[in-house]
């Protein structure tokens, strides 16, 4: 993220304020979640509102994905464009397989929220291998 | 995409970061396409071969020839 910022144009560095702006709320909510502060509304209405509140950041995200490659020019367009659906293909099989292995070998449930930040991972852990459009 | 357009640029004295900005790309856009990393969109071609007066042909090969 600092190297993008240092080294990257000014849609990379407006890419990072916009991950910022959305990724700072999102981390804060699932770190008041995991330390129990919404236990009172767990299981009620208001559990709803909560899960609609950590989820808009994701959609977030993603406009701010699509922002980057509009303001881009073709080579980050299309770059960029390779590294999501990379990433998101490979988070998709991970949940697949984790899936079928709850239904059919008994593997132990884990939450599927935990797809959206292992998409950040796989997706940081891949594009500095993706660095060409044509291959 | 074999092309000579480093040795063009280099022939101005110019760098990615210059030739970038008369392009309006990115120098990360203007490396990729020296390292033949990315194949330049036909809009792009065109627009480098007007920069440097030269048919198209002259600065990309063409790998269909």
């Amino acid at each position: 993220m600092l190297s993008i910022w240092k080294n990257g144009t000014p849609a990379h560095r407006r890419y990072v304020l916009r991950t910022w702006a959305f990724m700072v709320p999102y981390v804060l909510i699932c770190v008041a979640m995991m330390t129990g502060a919404f236990e009172p509304i767990i299981d009620s209405p208001a559990g709803w509102i909560l899960a609609v509140a950590v989820s808009a950041p994701v959609i977030g995200q993603i406009w701010a994905t699509l922002s980057l490659m509009r303001e881009s020019d073709e080579f980050v367009r299309a770059l960029t464009a390779k590294q999501f659906i990379v990433a998101a293909g490979l988070a998709m099989a991970v949940a697949v397989f984790w899936g079928f292995g709850e239904t059919l070998a008994g593997a132990p449930h884990i939450p599927t929220w935990l797809i959206y930040p292992l998409f950040w991972a796989i997706y940081g852990a891949v594009s500095p291998f993706i660095r060409a459009t044509n291959a | 995409m074999k092309n000579r357009l480093k040795l063009l640029r280099v022939e101005r004295g110019w760098t990615q970061e210059d030739l970038g900005r008369e392009l309006g790309v990115s120098r990360q856009a203007v490396n990729a396409l020296e390292t033949e990393k990315h194949d330049p969109s036909l809009d792009l071609a065109y627009r480098i071969a007007v920069l440097f007066e030269r048919p198209v042909e002259d600065i990309f090969e063409n790998p269909h020839a």
